[in-house]
């Protein structure tokens, strides 16, 4: 029994000796002084255009670059178009490209590369083809110049165009080799190095990014996705970054001076559809009723420990589209008055929710509860995804929570939502004047009166229900105090091109 | 003709049944993996693509993926390229899934090493000492301290183990994994706390087995004659009783460690653990069927070739099999 027994002692020994190493950051053998980020998650496939994933776009709005990009406030600024010129009659978009600018394998852009990746868009009717539902034409006037002409004034056509990287500029080389999807190639501030799956990706920075060199060597994106861990690493010095943070820890964290701690309300928005095809939910005073009948306070409460901030409207607060509305307060007794009124008593509802969003589920406890004094069962209805799409498309329900995400024009917020030919118009809402006002929305280039159509749109459509808004969740960050030239995007773009690191506390 | 003697070895006649049982076993679960696709609601091409794509691509995909031919034809072509090691490609980035498994496969067999050895390490000597004091107080001991470790979820043990050594004391780091060739102290480091949960896991339901096991061959009447003849207690405890107390045990070890190969989701999660478990996590969120069904293809194999390991060991370990 003597070997056994020196065996054990042996392998405890040796434990021993590991776990008394000081923590230390481990290279990932690609160079010291990278910023590490820990996301949430793993990138299904890193092909912008096709991917939709948030976890994709966190790493990919660091490697490639759209024709105009959106700012702090959201408004488009250049990137790789300089400037561009709009015909008088609003039909002729002319951008003037940056010169001199190379993807990461060392080829030129040019303006081919730009007409190539909106076609491809285009004719394989990629997931952002609808951004495109304007332009007629795509063509390259010369090496520099792009020339895009539409059916009619499109005063959002910057914001289609630049407003996150599903309208990357791709290349054509790295597509019609079939590694796009895992060896992606930009011109971004930095350059994809290498994947290890589930574990990690690596990008190194691009010396020549045309705005100016990174200030860290590289990124390293850990996949993390229990945020406990990831909040734990972050305080170990293990990682500098992360957005994979534990929202019951919010409160706390936010007196904690040793990470800086980002929560920033987004242009995401949560709401509740009644299904307008079926009685009684056809009557707007039945939808107002419920509108009264749930506490959104709650809802906040329980699906984001009160990091959300609830809205009445879509847009949020701080955003240059938003419009103050509170017609709706928690009040049973209004509720009650409305369902009198109709002279409607539904005793059931069918309540979509699906598992993928996690938060509808929850909610939809919460609403239970809330319609029941009004002699309402709700009976919820979990299902996955591709079945709730189903069933979503096929009008079978009488009310779904959903969420509308990356919106940044107040197109993408109303449109396809609400207008009676809308695509995703599923509760079959329709109404002459919000059609009438979305519809002008598209063409009108005054910037104030285009402001005043949507702002009379979001109203009527508020106030005839065709959605009830929840709330504008928060998009949670937390970085270490080394990492510095970082801000928390409203759109939730991670951008590193800016961050530098100092004095990290793990270094040796 | 005359078939060579070592044909008719017992040793060989009983491996040669063993792995004529796996092959059966291993047709069936080729069926299964295979049915979960034809079986699963909505259309696989569909989710695949997502919610927007041309008929032309719809068509491509499904051509390319064979699912416009009939199910049996299906079949056999998706069994038979099984056998030659093309398990498709993934539908998220068109991978090879082979390669997908392969890339995993490390990070994992680390994993269920260094739990297996934790396991054994506690489950052994407790389960034996346990056993051998049968109703005293350390016996009593053993079995509250194995069923609070079956009782304790893996992930909150994992995030207690964090927030003592990462967080508290800065031991060890918090989640993650490095390759053992190319950075040995870095992958021993990094392993400590998660092969530590899963090893407790896995100790506190093997102590039971062998505490179980070998009670069982303590009471048999060779035991009380060696005892009664004069031997050393300690030749009448590791050779007549745990020797033979060892069958059982080897066959639950077996089973646990196939278990943990076959990826511990949880405690991959909460570590970030580049494993099997967390890709079929992943896998399954993202409806990639060929990854899902190439792991699970691949967990079944593992476990058979366990289940084969240890069916040898027996000859080894049991002079009755080898024999009989």
């Amino acid at each position: 029994m003597r070997q056994p027994a020196a065996a054990i002692a042996a392998v405890v020994a040796m434990l021993v000796a590991v776990s008394c190493a000081p923590a230390q950051r481990v290279d990932l053998g690609q160079g010291s002084g990278y910023l590490i980020a820990a996301i949430a998650g793993e990138p299904d496939q890193l092909d912008p255009q096709k991917t939709s994933a948030y976890f994709s776009f966190e790493v990919l709005e660091n490697v490639f670059d759209t024709l105009v990009e959106p700012d702090a406030d959201l408004e488009m600024r250049p990137a790789l178009a300089t400037s561009w010129d709009v015909s008088p009659d609003q039909l002729t978009w002319t951008f003037h490209l940056r010169k001199g600018v190379t993807f990461h394998d060392g080829c030129p852009f040019s303006a081919d590369d730009v007409v190539y990746s909106y076609r491809r868009i285009i004719d394989d009717k990629l997931a952002n083809v609808d951004k495109f539902s304007a332009v007629t034409d795509v063509v390259a006037r010369d090496r520099d110049t792009v020339v895009i002409r539409v059916a009619h004034p499109t005063p959002n056509l910057l914001t289609n165009l630049g407003g996150f990287k599903g309208m990357a500029i791709v290349s054509r080389k790295n597509v019609e080799s079939g590694r796009i999807a895992t060896h992606p190639i930009g011109t971004g501030p930095f350059a994809f190095a290498s994947q290890k799956s589930g574990d990690s990706i690596v990008l190194v920075a691009n010396p020549k990014y045309w705005g100016g060199a990174p200030k860290v060597p590289g990124v390293t994106f850990e996949f993390i996705t229990e945020p406990s861990t990831a909040l734990s690493a972050l305080q170990a010095g293990e990682i500098d970054w992360t957005d994979s943070v534990p929202t019951q820890r919010i409160s706390q964290l936010k007196g904690d001076d040793s990470l800086k701690l980002a929560v920033t309300p987004s242009n995401d928005y949560w709401y509740l559809a009644l299904n307008e095809a079926r009685a009684p939910w056809s009557d707007p005073r039945v939808r107002r009723a419920i509108a009264y009948g749930i506490d959104r306070q709650s809802i906040v409460q329980a699906t984001s420990y009160g990091s959300a901030s609830a809205n009445q409207l879509a847009i949020p607060k701080g955003n240059p589209w938003y419009t103050p509305y509170d017609r709706y307060r928690y009040d049973t007794n209004e509720a009650k008055r409305l369902l009198d009124e109709a002279g409607t008593h539904p005793g059931k509802m069918d309540m979509l929710v699906t598992s993928e969003y996690p938060e509808t589920v929850t909610a939809a406890q919460v609403i239970a509860d809330n319609l029941s004094p009004l002699g309402i069962t709700v009976d919820i209805r979990t299902v996955d995804f591709a079945t709730w799409l189903d069933e979503q498309n096929s009008g079978h329900f009488d009310m779904l929570m959903m969420g509308w995400l990356g919106n940044i024009d107040p197109d993408d917020f109303y449109y396809a939502q609400h207008h009676t030919d809308g695509a995703s118009n599923a509760q079959k809402f329709s109404n002459p004047d919000v059609d009438r006002l979305l519809d002008a929305g598209r063409v009108e280039t005054n910037r104030a009166a285009r402001q005043q159509d949507y702002a009379k749109a979001a109203l009527i459509i508020a106030d005839q229900v065709s959605y009830i808004y929840l709330y504008n969740p928060s998009v949670v960050q937390a970085w270490t105090t080394n990492l510095s030239g970082y801000e928390a995007r409203r759109d939730g773009a991670v951008r590193f091109r800016t961050a530098s690191l100092t004095g990290r506390a793990g270094d040796q | 003709m005359t078939l060579p003697a070592f044909v008719s070895h017992p040793v060989v006649r009983f491996l040669a049944r063993r792995v004529g049982y796996s092959l059966v076993v291993l047709i069936g679960v080729l069926v299964v993996v295979f049915a979960l696709v034809a079986l699963v609601p909505g259309d696989p091409v569909r989710i695949a693509l997502g919610t927007r794509y041309t008929p032309e691509a719809y068509e491509a995909l499904r051509a390319a993926s064979g699912l416009d031919r009939p199910l049996f034809v299906q079949f056999f072509s998706y069994a038979g390229s099984a056998m030659t090691g093309d398990l498709g490609v993934s539908f998220r980035n068109g991978e090879p899934v082979a390669q997908i498994l392969l890339d995993r496969l490390p990070a994992t067999v680390s994993l269920a090493a260094f739990g297996i050895v934790v396991a054994c390490a506690i489950a052994l000597p407790a389960g034996i000492w346990s056993a051998l004091h049968e109703g005293r107080l350390s016996d009593a001991i053993v079995r509250i301290t194995s069923q609070f470790g079956l009782s304790i979820p893996d992930f909150w043990m994992g995030i207690l183990l964090i927030a003592l050594f990462s967080t508290t004391l800065g031991w060890l780091p918090t989640s993650g994994y490095r390759p053992l060739f190319g950075d040995p102290v870095g992958w021993l480091q990094h392993l400590v706390l998660p092969g530590l949960v899963v090893g407790f896991v896995a100790a506190a339901i093997l102590t039971r087995y062998v505490r179980s096991a070998v009670l069982e061959v303590a009471d048999m009447g060779y035991v009380r004659t060696a005892r009664s003849k004069g031997l050393p207690p300690r030749v009448v405890t590791f050779r007549h009783t745990v020797r033979n107390a060892l069958v059982p045990i080897l066959t639950v070890t077996g089973i646990q460690l196939a278990t943990i190969l076959g990826g511990v989701i949880v405690v991959e999660v909460v570590f970030a653990w580049p494993g099997l478990g967390r890709l079929v996590y992943n896998s399954v969120a993202a409806r990639d069927y060929p990854v899902i069904q190439g792991a699970v293809l691949l967990m079944a194999v593992g476990f058979l070739v366990i289940n084969l390991l240890v069916d040898l060991l027996y000859a080894v370990v049991d002079p009755r099999i080898r024999l009989s």
